[in-house]
């Protein structure tokens, strides 16, 4: 029996109500000021049903993208050697650790029409800034930590019999990652992919640069929110952010049972 | 008496740890607490350390010396506790785990530095660990650990000294020798000492009274003899040892195994009940010829003599099951059984236990 | 959702392995990783430094030493100085609580914990507009025509008391963004630590106190480095949810990333990047910690490892 329990546990309910529960139940109190019929036109207006598309679109390509190479990243970090290896390790945070404000301008700024980057893609007819392409750029820079952080422990444990096992078997290289490796990398892939994926759905200082914001065609969700707060429709914002609350806590839950998925399969690998 | 516990209960949930237990240890004693994992053993021992607290404190008891310490938390009962892994301070050195308890006294009543170096390298001698002293918890091997342990609890002199599964973590060897080591600084020092273990040949070797426990609920407890001869139920003779079972009836003094009567240890009177004799292996004896002796056959079945002691399997001829022989070495040169071969087989110490009477 | 910055103890040399790729397909890989990453990564990071000197050092000098760039410093490291120290004393209570007690509901918690990673940054700032706004409960409060606790109402009209469009707005909504980053630290840190050693201290005649500081936090203290750490980065970074209640009034109540936004809009595209710069830095600052403590932390796991 160990002293202070019910201190702390009393102090961390105190403070998680105070920051946290009691602002975010205002939310559901400002809805109730809104009829059904104008919540539900709030947020089924063409406008926001874009945002949606927009945003779901280019989050989920996002976090494809970044699965993808997010997998080839880890595995060169942990299979291989190679100079400058911890730097690139580390850099790997960088999105995590960079205020989204720095990153969207820089983004912005690289992939605009005279950036280092930008400025190669106009011969082809490429434009990045204020495209659609723009925010996906903005999203897989965002995204790359989670596939990386989430997968590269699981890898690390992998235990090298298992491949040794297989190879005794006669797979090659191919057949062992394809039908050994990466199954048992499936979970851990899957948990990054929602991480991304849920970070890019509410993302907004790295994305609003480069998005250019046009209504019906770059305008992500959290811009819409900020639209209607600087027009001070607290009710309306408020309706539309009750949509993303409700997909964030879905994709809350399915973390959560990814992450037990990928604990319970561990384990029962290791045993 | 110095160390008592009474009518303590303790459920972890649903799970019924200490069934009202009561315990009395004398002062000076060694008493071992012997049972299966999850017979509350360990918890009974939390409770005495105030690590646990009873779930019905108006009714239970915790005395220490006779006073009452029930609702007196662990940092005040000033009773040493050795974990069973040991949990020693990883980012202290040995010196500093077993000085820690002197060192989080109050100014008032800590010792002077000079004081505490000299108590912490006294224990250090008495743990023969003086040259490790700067080393760190990680850098000892599992035995050197446990004895750590044992004099960080021993540094703050404590009225009693509490030991989970001391033994529990090492391998045979060196189990059996720190085991010896204990029973002697236990001789030296003769502080009251409680040790839990699942071990009955440590209980036996190194306590002087052992309470076995079942399920919450102390079953028995006496001297190593005591409860090695005169077990009180079937679960303490099973639980101390190999026995074999032998299915009969008592009547009038003595058990009938098969056609053969044995005579029991001790009067029945008029009785005549299905019960089950208790046999240990080592008293079973073998021979060629039925003598004078009461006797039943039986049949060889295998026979391994590796080591000082021959284990023989052997098949009743009534068809009352198979049992298990042990014999001296001596004895099972000088008989020589052959497998599949007829002998003739005699009882003794028989003890019965039916599920109203036990002798 | 659990930030996935957290603390994995990195194996960083390559064990053995019997088996590889053909060279062919090893470089390859590398190639494409090591390109993705400079590509994504790097070639950012270089924009920003060059871009923050193109007009040279002497206006780089003079865009950081601008009156408002000085009080967008200030205010940072005000919200970041009042959030960090109440989320770290936050941190270690609940890890605390959950690591060395068991009781109901300690599952729900710890998602409660984890609720402010799950959100919008902007629905972040939203929630406090919605609590302390004109249109809000303090509002209403201070606007009702017959208020509970007369008194009260007519001190916070009389003091012009504001939380959102002021600084108090700015340090509540950095406090709700940086909410779980010690605590998920440290939480799995102390559990994997278990309870033992702590009891050992009690046993041994330690009050609760000195049990935490001589027992519990030598072996915490790098975990609770690391959760500052990164607690910081994101406090003193943070974007979205500062700038709805921010109400960007320049040399009032614009922090760092807000000035940038402001500079960044009025094209004074140098000297955006002058101060994004600094950020930059403390980004770069926050990796090489980072990376100092891990590798601190697994020194002392090797050392003294659970025992």
């Amino acid at each position: 029996m160990l002293p202070g329990f019910h201190l702390t546990l009393g102090f961390t309910l105190f403070y998680l109500g105070l920051i946290v529960l009691i602002p975010l139940s205002a939310v559901f109190w400002k809805t109730t000021t809104l009829s059904w019929t104008d919540f539900w036109h709030t947020i089924t207006q063409p406008m926001a049903l874009a945002s949606y598309r927009l945003t779901f679109g280019t989050s989920f390509l996002a976090a494809l993208v970044n699965a993808f190479f997010g997998l080839i990243v880890t595995w060169v970090l942990v299979r291989y050697d190679f100079f400058g290896k911890k730097i690139v390790d580390a850099l790997v945070d960088l999105p995590f650790a960079l205020p989204t404000a720095v990153a969207g301008i820089t983004l912005a700024s690289l992939y605009g029409q005279n950036g280092w980057i930008g400025r190669l893609l106009v011969p082809f007819g490429i434009h990045v800034a204020n495209s659609q392409f723009g925010i996906f750029i903005a999203l897989t820079f965002i995204g790359l930590p989670f596939i990386v952080r989430t997968v590269q422990p699981i890898l690390e444990d992998l235990d090298p019999e298992l491949e040794e096992a297989a190879a005794s078997l006669g797979a090659n290289r191919w057949q062992v990652f394809w039908r050994v490796i990466l199954p048992m990398l499936t979970p851990a892939l899957l948990t990054g992919f929602a991480l991304a994926f849920a970070r890019a759905l509410g993302e907004y200082g790295s994305v609003i640069f480069i998005a250019g914001n046009i209504p019906m065609k770059t305008q992500i969700t959290p811009v819409l929110i900020m639209g209607e707060l600087d027009m001070f429709d607290y009710a309306r914002a408020t309706a539309l952010a009750v949509v993303m609350l409700v997909v964030s806590f879905v994709l809350l839950l399915v973390i959560n049972l990814l992450q037990w998925w990928t604990n319970r399969y561990n384990t029962t690998n290791l045993a | 008496m110095s160390v008592e516990v009474k009518n303590v209960i303790k459920k972890f949930g649903r799970f019924m740890a200490l069934d009202n237990v009561s315990l009395k240890v004398e002062s000076g004693e060694l008493v071992a607490l012997l049972g299966p994992s999850g017979s509350g053993k360990t918890t009974l021992l939390r409770t005495i350390a105030g690590l646990e607290f009873p779930d019905n404190p108006g009714a239970a008891q915790v005395l220490f010396y006779g006073e009452d310490v029930t609702s007196i938390p662990a940092s005040e009962r000033k009773a040493g506790f050795a974990f069973q892994h040991y949990a020693l301070f990883r980012h202290l050195s040995v010196f500093e785990n077993i000085a820690f308890g002197l060192r989080v006294r109050p100014k008032a009543t800590r010792p002077p530095e000079t004081a505490i170096r000299s108590r912490v390298d006294k224990l250090l001698q008495l743990i023969q660990l003086e040259p490790l002293a700067t080393r760190f918890p990680s850098q000892l091997s599992g035995g050197q650990r446990q004895r750590v342990a044992l004099a960080r609890a021993l540094a703050v002199e404590p009225k009693v000294l509490l030991l989970d599964e001391p033994f529990g973590a090492l391998d045979a060897k060196v189990r059996k020798e720190l085991r010896r080591w204990l029973r002697q600084l236990h001789d030296e020092i003769h502080i009251t000492t409680l040790f839990v273990t699942h071990d009955q040949e440590e209980a036996l070797e190194v306590a002087d009274r052992v309470a076995i426990l079942r399920a919450g609920r102390i079953e028995q407890i006496g001297t190593p003899d005591e409860i090695y001869d005169r077990p009180a139920s079937p679960f303490v003779y099973d639980f101390l040892g190999n026995v074999n079972l032998f299915s009969g009836r008592v009547k009038d003094g003595s058990v009938v195994i098969g056609e053969t009567e044995f005579a029991l240890s001790e009067k029945t009177g008029e009785l005549d009940i299905d019960a089950v004799a208790f046999v240990r292996p080592h008293d079973i004896r073998i021979t060629r010829a039925t003598g004078d002796q009461k006797t039943f056959p039986a049949r060889v079945l295998r026979s391994n003599a590796a080591g000082p002691l021959a284990n023989l399997e052997l098949e009743r001829l009534d068809g009352g099951g198979s049992f298990t022989v042990q014999l001296s070495k001596e004895e099972f040169l000088l008989l020589q059984p052959k497998a599949g071969e007829q002998v003739f087989v005699a009882l003794k110490n028989v003890r019965v236990f039916s599920e109203d009477y036990s002798i | 959702m659990t930030p996935v910055i957290s603390f994995h103890p990195h194996s960083p040399a390559v064990p053995r392995r019997s088996l590889s790729e053909p060279p062919f397909v090893r470089r390859v890989l590398l190639g494409t990783a090591l390109g993705f990453m400079a590509l994504f990564l790097v070639l950012p990071l270089a924009f920003v430094f060059t871009q923050a000197f193109a007009k040279g050092i002497g206006f780089y000098g003079k865009t950081l030493s601008d009156p408002l760039a000085w009080k967008a410093i200030q205010l940072t490291l005000l919200a970041a100085g009042i959030a960090v120290p109440l989320n770290c004393v936050f941190g270690v209570a609940a890890a605390w609580a959950i690591a060395k007690f068991d009781f109901r509901g300690k599952n729900i918690l710890l998602t409660l914990i984890d609720l402010p990673f799950s959100i919008s940054p902007v629905i972040s700032g939203l929630i406090y507009v919605l609590v302390f706004g004109a249109q809000g409960w303090l509002g209403l409060y201070m606007n009702a025509d017959h208020p509970y606790l007369p008194w009260l109402a007519n001190w916070l009209n009389d003091h012009d008391f504001k939380i959102i469009f002021a600084v108090p707005g700015i340090v509540l909504a950095t406090l709700f963004v940086t909410f779980p980053f010690v605590a998920r630290e440290l939480i799995p840190l102390m559990q994997s630590h278990g309870r033992q050693e702590e009891e050992a201290a009690r046993v041994l005649g330690a009050s609760g106190w000195q049990t935490f500081w001589r027992v519990t936090l030598p072996n915490i203290k790098w975990g609770l480095l690391y959760g500052v750490i990164l607690c910081n980065a994101r406090a003193m970074g943070e974007f979205g949810a500062v700038s709805v209640v921010s109400g960007k009034i320049r040399g009032q109540t614009n922090t760092l990333p807000l000035h940038i936004e402001a500079l960044y809009d009025d094209y004074n595209f140098t000297g955006a990047f002058a101060v994004a710069s600094l950020l930059a830095f403390l980004a770069l600052l926050t990796l090489g910690l980072k990376t100092w403590v891990e590798y601190q932390h697994n020194r002392l796991q090797e050392r003294n490892p659970p025992c």
